[in-house]
């Protein structure tokens, strides 16, 4: 495996990663943006129409069939939110040549690419009308429709509120208030504002190709001056008081969101504790949550904790019986406890590590997990190879962790159920 | 161990039966840091009623049994079978669905130890009335969570229209009021019923050893006498009609949701035919339903449908239904227009339509296989129908347009559909009495 990061124009990247163990090649170009509420709607309803047509094949039916030829390419458009970043993500995965036996396909499946970011179908110029008024529709429902998953509702409904005075709190499909003032004109203007200002992250990982090099992005792209460079997010943030919301949904299960923060940032020496730590309290079927509050107490299903790297956010999540809120909470306020006065033994510690090290070397057995591998190393402007992060996790001591845990205080409880909302538990 | 090659797809697979009967299949994969090894019996959420023997009493247990069952084989006399696993840095996991129950692993480093780990646990029960009272605060919570969901409702409501009597139509986990009622012997019946060896099939992927595999899987199987041992698993009769054309419910959703369920007759396939039944219904509802298709786009350009709409097929040799699904403000009219292309459909099935979506088959299926883990699990799915994995790609080149023809007439008939919907509610507020 063979990685490499050439320099393309200001603010643009090409990043190779060459391997012949795949049966498919993958391609990403990521236009990264602030995570900003005045161009999140925009930017998600862009990847809804980016994709409905190119300049060859006009119509979605016809790139689609395409792509079909093309022994059913995967060609995708996608918003996402990493940190306080916004990305817009075009990419295209493809059955290799070798193992088709056609050596016909692989330059149309590049330009497709190509074109499904650089050359849309633009009659007159713009986006056609028709399309766009379709798609503001398809997002309003888009972005209603996320009632329907309870669990990640929580999740998004804790963030909402826990980081309310930060660009974090924006969801990333965007609002449905911001879309009516959208039309074909604003929307065009705004697609080429992003392709002359945004920076530009192209991933490929695959065999060796002479078609992936500088041509992948149009000349009039390679020399732009106006690139805006999203800073590092803010994680330091005060608190006074603990904040709790409780909602009412009509739901059969209560679920339960804690958002706590700390202090260590990512380029922190004390980071790898801390995704030690994480693991060890809530990182899987080992963890300290996972046996105390499902295997011990029968309390949930589901149980556990996320660290969020960019923001040094960790976030628990639960589904329990609404009548046994304060019982858990008390429950796992206690795990936490243990956590910082290092109640916790050396076999823990080498589990969690070995844990995140299996998951971490996995990553290269998938061309897509390594494309985003590759680009989370960018973002966070980390030179390190896997096997130094494996390292530095493996490094990792008792009192790291304790000291690491230390910095964790809690911001909010988000708590979802069908129970009446006492007046006392809402601040 | 016998080598059963493929030479369209280029890759090989190895094959032994133990002598306590249980069959190990090993998918070599060169260059891969994971390692995979999938433990499955065939004994899943439609076999609650079973005889052990011809003549034998018939075992009718609790619904969301088989389920159960594989929550408590984790539950070791010394100690949690996740914290062994987790030593030896590897992820285990298991899962149950209509036919099989599965228990899974993978690591990076000290597979040899890890698969001895797996085969050992899932042969060594070990069940107390304390431990299977508590299983059941935390499978409640799992059942609670799904009836939150409410395209798992749609999809189930969707089941229990198109079946009168095939268990197809029960909940894979249960009800809260089923599992209550399962006890320690109730569990050891389906144990010993269907946990015997030669009832089971383990299959291994990943760069690895195939001496040393099958030594560690001999020093790890249980002994067991070698007798010929079939469960027979019973099933009542099931009507060709479906038992409800329409079945509409109520959620906190932002749109209604609908599945249309098409009900197979053409069943008691396996093997091959079986195979190239299911690719073949699949390249039509590909045709009829894919986003490449026109009718696709006629209704996505009225704002019928979105992204989320799609359609598949999926069965086994006593059941099997296609569903056409998605969200939308007029389920009704969606349902109508579907139905006229039951009947109008020369301008989407033709041999050039046919030609292409074939090829993004054939595409699809070779990129399946950077995956250790669509290897195993479609190993592990196919092979309870007699079917080998690396055998697909043949089924797939050898199908012929004529061949979709023929299964279109037979399949989408109006007559075996069911509709359902899950309506949002209109007001959140509002329980309907007697809700628990």
């Amino acid at each position: 495996m063979i990685i490499t990061r050439s320099k393309l124009g200001n603010g643009l990247h090409l990043n190779k990663v060459i391997t012949e163990k795949f049966k498919s090649n993958y391609i990403a170009i990521n236009l990264i943006r602030p995570l900003d509420k005045n161009e999140v709607t925009t930017n998600s309803l862009l990847s809804s129409i980016l994709g409905r047509g190119t300049e060859s094949y006009s119509s979605k039916a016809l790139l689609e069939r395409r792509l079909e030829e093309l022994y059913g390419a995967n060609l995708n458009v996608t918003i996402s939110k990493r940190g306080e970043r916004h990305i817009l993500r075009v990419s295209i995965e493809w059955a290799d040549s070798r193992f088709t036996g056609d050596n016909s396909y692989e330059e149309d499946v590049i330009s497709l690419l190509k074109d499904t970011l650089f050359n849309p179908f633009l009659p007159k110029g713009l986006f056609e009308e028709s399309q766009v008024l379709q798609e503001k529709k398809n997002l309003i429902s888009k972005i209603e429709s996320k009632v329907n998953d309870k669990r990640s509702l929580a999740l998004n409904r804790c963030i909402e509120e826990m980081c309310k005075e930060e660009a974090f709190s924006i969801y990333q499909l965007g609002y449905v208030e911001d879309i009516s003032p959208i039309d074909e004109k604003n929307l065009t203007q705004h697609y080429f504002d992003l392709l002359n200002t945004s920076e530009i992250e192209v991933v490929y990982v695959g065999k060796d190709n002479q078609h992936i090099d500088s041509n992948i992005i149009p000349q009039a792209y390679l020399n732009r001056d106006n690139i805006i460079h999203v800073p590092r997010e803010d994680i330091h943030k005060t608190i006074k008081q603990e904040l709790k919301i409780v909602e009412k949904e009509d739901i059969n299960q209560g679920k339960l969101v804690i958002g706590y923060r700390s202090t260590i940032g990512y380029e922190d020496k004390l980071y790898s504790a801390l995704l030690v730590g994480n693991e060890i309290f809530g990182g899987g079927p080992n963890s300290k949550l996972f046996k105390e509050i499902r295997e011990k107490h029968s309390l949930a299903y589901y149980v556990g904790s996320n660290l969020i790297k960019h923001k040094s956010i960790i976030l628990l999540d639960a589904g329990i019986d609404s009548n046994n809120y304060d019982k858990t909470v008390l429950l796992i306020d206690s795990q936490l406890k243990n956590m910082i006065n290092g109640d916790f033994t050396e076999d823990e510690i080498d589990i969690a590590k070995k844990g995140i090290k299996t998951s971490s070397m996995s990553i290269i057995d998938n061309p897509q997990l390594m494309g985003e591998f590759t680009l989370g190393k960018i973002l966070a402007n980390d030179q390190r190879t896997l096997e130094e992060m494996i390292q530095d996790v493996e490094k990792v001591t008792k009192d790291e962790i304790v000291q690491a845990m230390k910095t964790i205080f809690i911001d909010t409880f988000y708590f979802m159920t069908s129970q009446e909302v006492k007046a006392d538990e809402e601040n | 161990m016998k080598k059963i090659r493929n030479s369209t797809l280029n890759e090989e697979i190895f094959y032994e039966e133990l002598e306590n009967g249980i069959k190990v299949f090993f998918f070599p994969k060169e260059g891969f840091t994971k390692k995979y090894a999938i433990f499955t019996t065939n004994y899943g959420s439609l076999h609650s009623a079973f005889k052990t023997k011809e003549g034998g009493d018939i075992h009718n247990l609790p619904k969301g049994i088989a389920h159960f069952l594989e929550h408590k084989l984790f539950e070791e006399e010394d100690g949690d079978v996740f914290s062994k696993f987790a030593q030896n840095g590897a992820f285990v996991n298991a899962y149950t669905n209509f036919n099989q129950t599965s228990y899974l692993f993978y690591s990076t480093d000290n597979f040899y130890d890890n698969l001895k780990l797996l085969i050992e646990f899932v042969q060594n029960p070990y069940l107390t009335d304390e431990n299977v009272f508590k299983e059941k605060g935390i499978i409640s919570q799992e059942i609670e969570m799904y009836l939150d969901n409410p395209k798992w409702r749609v999809f189930f409501n969707c089941l229990r229209g198109l079946y009168h009597n095939h268990p197809v139509r029960d909940d894979i986990a249960g009800t809260v009021e089923s599992i209550l009622s399962i006890n320690k012997e109730d569990l050891m019946t389906a144990y010993n019923a269907f946990y015997h060896p030669s009832n089971m099939v383990l299959f291994v992927v990943g760069e690895l050893d195939k001496d040393e595999l099958l030594k560690t899987i001999n020093e790890a199987g249980r002994k067991y006498e070698p007798v010929e041992y079939k469960p027979i698993r019973i099933f009542e009769f099931e009507p060709k009609e479906v038992k409800e054309k329409l079945v509409e419910d109520y959620m906190a959703t932002s749109k209604p949701l609908f599945y249309i369920g098409i009900k197979d007759n053409e069943l008691g396939l396996f093997g091959r035919e079986a195979i190239k039944k299911d690719v073949a219904t699949n390249i039509i509802l590909d045709m009829l339903f894919s986003d490449s298709s026109d009718f696709y786009h006629q209704l996505y350009n009225e704002g019928l449908i979105d992204k989320s709409f799609g359609a598949y097929y999926t069965g086994k040799d006593n059941y099997g239904h296609s569903f056409i699904v998605g969200q939308t403000n007029d389920p009704k009219l969606i349902y109508d227009k579907i139905m006229d292309v039951f009947t109008e459909n020369k301008m989407y099935i033709n041999e050039e339509n046919f030609q292409r979506i074939k090829k993004k088959e054939i595409g699809h299926f070779l990129m399946g296989f950077n995956s250790i883990e669509f290897i195993a699990n479609n190993l592990t799915d196919l092979y309870f129908q007699d079917f080998l994995l690396i055998d697909y790609l043949d089924v797939l080149n050898d199908i012929e347009f004529k061949d979709i023809q023929e299964r279109l007439k037979e399949h989408l008939n109006k007559e075996y559909t069911t509709l359902s919907i899950v309506w949002p509610n209109k007001n959140n507020d509002i329980k309907e009495e007697g809700d628990k």
